[in-house]
């Protein structure tokens, strides 16, 4: 309860600061609705000269990079630009205000505020998906939509843990510039059908690293229902993943030494 | 002339020092553009599983294109130029400009050629280390007029981009924070400079306008000259003619953008 009234004071203030900077935010937001715009017209091009690609269709495609873009600004809005500040912080010894907080040092440094851009991206990213299921003429039960919202929330728990996983790296390296590139790098990947996975990039991609079942599960279960392997997959990943990231940001907090100037 | 060459040698020399620095953060970009290219080998070869070509080009020819837009981003493109030109302006560096026989123009163009040449040569340890993944997919043409062609195409296409990061930069003059337009136009830049797709998988008409664009002139000139997409000579001839004048209009911009922005210049400070 206490964290949620934490979490409802940063919310608050971010709101107040994007109000302040109202250009900024409708620059941002346009910024970030581009590059998904972006995203659909690769498809669109690609599925101009050919109708299936590893064995998905147009829409079914869109479904699938609908679903990743709205796991992905969900991410974006809740946790990135915290994360993303992690590595300056503990260069600079402003990490110790974090740790002075009365809260798990995880909680306080990823949730000082929101993007609000982000997060009415993920609206827009969900518009995407709705038009996708309209477009393919399906019609999920309540419980796959419900699934589907349970999947996108698992699907945000693995991309913040791969953020903190690839942010927490600044405990043990002096500069982590440019390592945000590792969370992009996967974020990629996870857009991309699990069937077009082949050899080592499938063993990579697929089995080792939790990026493919990000969207695949969620958009399969809108296409095909209930899946109790891709449910299980997505929900072990998830609790596997968190369960990585937090035990090597605690590993890393004990590297902390503070910064003097 | 001689002392006009010495000063900005100097300042590509002082370029080049400053940019090693930086250079894991290049050997660090680079490895991630390969990684990265992942995404691409991986869909493309989906998309033309049971289909010999697209857009009258097979998949390794794809995949060539793929990674010479890489080479290429490294050895021509800008990376950070107008967010170092905005600082200048924003922290009042470009005083010591205002006073100097120097034009801060050649000043950043010899600093930006020198970081091409630093990521150019960094670019090639990664991709000469995932050679023999990528050497299988290679396929370039053979006809020597590619070469001689691409040799101002290329020189052109980093004027544009040098200069369309320079203007970019130059807004800092007129707004407190570029960033966001930075980040907007460079989501425009890579669709319309082919770094999403080759714009020839384009509907022709859109293709077709796109030729008239300086985005066009970026990324997708010169890699389809080098990769084959382009087959004709004429075209390529035409395209340079194009390519010329968008260098013109976008130095003729970026002059205007300087004697407007610098009336609006206070140096504060000591």
């Amino acid at each position: 309860m206490n964290y949620l009234r934490i979490w409802l004071a940063g919310a608050r203030y971010s709101l107040v600061r994007t109000m302040m900077f109202r250009g900024d935010f409708l620059v941002w937001s346009l910024v970030e609705l581009l590059w998904m715009s972006v995203n659909l017209l690769l498809i669109a091009v690609i599925y101009r000269h050919t109708a299936s690609v590893a064995g998905w269709n147009e829409y079914e495609m869109v479904l699938l990079v609908g679903t990743g873009m709205v796991v992905q600004r969900l991410v974006t809005g809740f946790f990135w630009s915290n994360l993303f500040e992690l590595s300056r912080n503990v260069r600079t010894g402003a990490f110790d205000f974090y740790l002075a907080q009365p809260g798990n040092p995880l909680f306080m440094v990823s949730t000082r505020k929101l993007d609000p851009d982000g997060l009415v991206n993920s609206v827009v990213a969900v518009g995407i998906v709705l038009y996708a299921v309209h477009r393919l003429g399906i019609h999920p039960t309540l419980f796959a939509a419900a699934l589907y919202g349970a999947m996108i929330l698992a699907g945000v728990v693995i991309h913040y843990s791969i953020l903190v996983l690839t942010m927490a790296s600044i405990f043990w390296l002096s500069s982590s510039n440019g390592i945000e590139g590792t969370y992009f790098t996967l974020v990629d990947f996870s857009r991309l059908p699990k069937e077009a996975f082949r050899g080592m990039a499938g063993v990579l991609f697929v089995w080792i690293l939790p990026v493919v079942v990000v969207s695949n599960a969620p958009a399969r279960t809108l296409l095909h229902g209930f899946q109790p392997m891709w449910t299980l997959w997505i929900m072990g990943v998830a609790a596997l993943w968190f369960f990585i990231a937090v035990a090597v940001f605690n590993r890393g907090l004990r590297r902390y030494s503070s910064a003097s100037s | 002339m001689t002392a006009v060459v010495v000063k900005y040698r100097q300042a590509f020399l002082v370029g080049l020092q400053s940019n090693l620095i930086y250079r894991w953060n290049f050997l660090a970009r680079g490895v991630f553009s390969l990684l990265r290219l992942g995404v691409s080998v991986i869909l493309w070869s989906a998309a033309f599983a049971g289909i010999a070509k697209i857009g009258g080009f097979g998949l390794n020819q794809t995949l060539t294109y793929f990674v010479t837009l890489i080479l290429l981003q490294f050895f021509v493109g800008a990376f950070n130029e107008d967010y170092q030109i905005s600082e200048d302006i924003r922290n009042g560096l470009i005083n010591q400009f205002l006073t100097k026989p120097i034009n801060y123009f050649l000043y950043r163009f010899s600093i930006f050629t020198a970081a091409r040449v630093v990521s150019g040569a960094l670019i090639l340890i990664p991709v000469l280390l995932f050679l023999p993944v990528l050497g299988g997919w290679l396929t370039f043409p053979h006809e020597p007029w590619r070469i001689v062609c691409a040799i101002p195409a290329l020189t052109m296409s980093a004027l544009i981009q040098f200069s369309i990061a320079y203007c970019f930069g130059l807004l800092t003059f007129w707004l407190l924070e570029i960033q966001g337009f930075v980040i907007l136009s460079m989501a425009v830049e890579t669709v319309l400079g082919g770094q999403m797709f080759p714009l020839d998988l384009m509907p022709p008409a859109v293709f077709h306008a796109s030729r008239f664009l300086p985005f066009f002139y970026q990324m997708y000139f010169p890699a389809a000259i080098l990769t084959g997409r382009i087959t004709e000579l004429r075209v390529v001839l035409q395209g340079l003619a194009l390519q010329l004048a968008w260098v013109v209009i976008l130095l003729l911009v970026a002059e205007f953008l300087w004697r407007r922005g610098l009336r609006r210049h206070t140096a504060v400070g000591g």
